[in-house]
């Protein structure tokens, strides 16, 4: 008897499959055909920068981005006549896809004569199918060398050889787009500077890095960052750096403006030796400029291609 | 009564591998876009477009993947995805639809209309759309191109870059069918 009803259930079963398998629409069925290829986030962050720092976006290959950015502040009870600002300081970069997961970039900072170069290679990308890999990581490695003293503020390595000069920044930068609008990125950093000029001052420094973008459009979004310095330099009084912004793409333009207090553009620079706070203050409060032209050189006729 | 299970199982099966022997599917599908203005050409090529035919009923449906397109330039591919057609939110573009007057037994190449449901960026238009049916081998090829207004689906362009997309979308399509096998 048991038996029995074991088996009209299990007919019954059957035919309700074999019913759902008939009625469902010829989409439904397509659905079902999608191969099971990885499908990862695209645009954690929009340029290679978020605001001040490295993001964890490189570029695609054959892409080369060409930077300006720029920064204007005031000096405390200047008289001087100057225009809009005080004080400047620019740097001129490239950027360059080597291929899609590894980029190489260099610059150079007019304020402190900073050569830098890095080298950011993208190691995991997160997907958005809800398999694999829940956060990207790229691993960023700069190696910079500065050229001048810097006469307002004192200098903090020595200036005796060339590798005195140098200093060495790697960065794991892993970050998370939670929603198509909000990404967060943390950023632990570890620095080291060849020559201190003082004894007291720390060769290594390690600092963390965190920064946000909220989208408010297709084109525009809101970010911020922070650098959190763990063991800060002890001869001079260095501050976190900070910056709050908004970023604006258009097309093969990207402008990045922003509140900040760092005047620097190389890592080591802006989060080990900014000396002034973010306030509102002439000489703390810094306007920055960034714009990114992007051109793409020696990409293959992908369209054409089959 | 297990073995009378299975049979009755595979009966099942067996009637229903029937009824699908009507149907066609594609799974390399190519739909194409051009948008053509003075400042800047922008096109797009998608080779991974599904599509099935029921010829029983004159069904069809195509479905794709928008982050499938590839650009000329990646960073089209970013924009397209991230600012316009918003593939996170709305990663699939669909089309459900009836080839009207189908004749699946004429062997020349005929102009049918179908007639449907096509949705983008998650707004569902009813469009028609002209195509030509070739039968080659016992399957079937369709070919056509259409055009698509850009606001009817409410894809935002800011004014400043309005210059650079064409108003009108026109997308072409190219579908090689063969019998759906499950």
């Amino acid at each position: 008897m048991r038996n029995k009803v074991l088996f009209f259930t299990n007919i019954c079963l059957l035919f309700c499959l074999n019913v759902s398998i008939q009625a469902q629409d010829l989409l439904d069925k397509l659905e079902q055909e999608y191969p099971d290829t990885p499908q990862y986030q695209l645009a954690t962050f929009k340029a290679s920068r978020i605001s001040i720092g490295h993001s964890v976006e490189t570029r695609k290959k054959g892409v080369l981005e060409l930077q300006a950015f720029t920064r204007y502040w005031n000096i405390p009870n200047s008289s001087g006549q100057s225009f809009v600002a005080d004080k400047m300081g620019a740097r001129i970069g490239v950027e360059y896809g080597i291929s899609d997961k590894l980029t190489f970039g260099g610059g150079w900072s007019t304020l402190d004569g900073i050569f830098d170069s890095f080298l950011k290679y993208k190691l995991i990308r997160q997907r958005n199918d809800g398999k694999g890999a829940p956060v990207s990581l790229s691993l960023f490695q700069n190696i910079a060398y500065r050229s001048e003293r810097n006469p307002p503020l004192i200098d903090i390595n020595r200036f005796d050889n060339f590798q005195d000069q140098l200093s060495f920044t790697t960065q794991l930068l892993l970050a998370r787009k939670f929603t198509p609008q909000f990404s967060a990125q943390i950023s632990p950093t570890y620095i080291h500077r060849n020559s201190s000029a003082f004894t007291d001052d720390p060769n290594n420094q390690f600092a963390i890095g965190v920064g946000g973008r909220y989208k408010i459009g297709g084109h525009v979004s809101i970010v911020s960052e922070y650098y959190y310095l763990i063991n800060p330099l002890e001869s001079i009084t260095t501050y976190d750096a900070f910056a709050l912004g908004v970023n604006w793409e258009l097309s093969d333009v990207m402008l990045q403006f922003k509140l900040t207090n760092t005047w620097f553009f190389s890592e080591e620079a802006f989060i080990t030796q900014t000396p002034n706070n973010f306030n509102f203050n002439d000489g703390n409060l810094t306007f920055g400029f960034n714009a990114i032209f992007v051109l793409h050189l020696n990409q293959k006729d992908k369209i054409n291609t089959d | 009564m297990n073995k009378l299970i299975i049979l009755i199982f595979l009966l099942i099966n067996f009637t229903d591998d029937d009824t699908k022997s009507d149907q066609f599917i594609t799974r390399q599908g190519q739909v194409s876009f051009f948008s053509y203005t003075s400042v800047e050409d922008i096109e797009a090529k998608n080779n991974q477009v599904l599509s099935i035919i029921d010829i029983s009923k004159n069904e069809i449906a195509v479905s794709m993947l928008m982050n499938a397109f590839v650009f000329k330039k990646s960073l089209m591919h970013e924009h397209f995805n991230e600012s316009y057609i918003e593939s996170d939110l709305y990663p699939k573009a669909t089309f459900e639809g009836n080839i009207i007057d189908f004749d699946p037994s004429e062997t020349d190449t005929q102009t049918r209309m179908v007639k449907g449901k096509l949705t983008i960026h998650g707004i569902t238009k009813e469009v028609e759309i002209k195509t030509t049916i070739e039968q080659v081998n016992g399957s079937f090829v369709l070919n056509g191109d259409f055009e698509v207004t850009v606001k009817d689906f409410d894809i935002k362009i800011p004014p400043i870059l309005a210059p650079n997309i064409a108003k009108v979308i026109s997308i072409k399509f190219k579908f090689e069918y063969q019998h759906y096998e499950k």
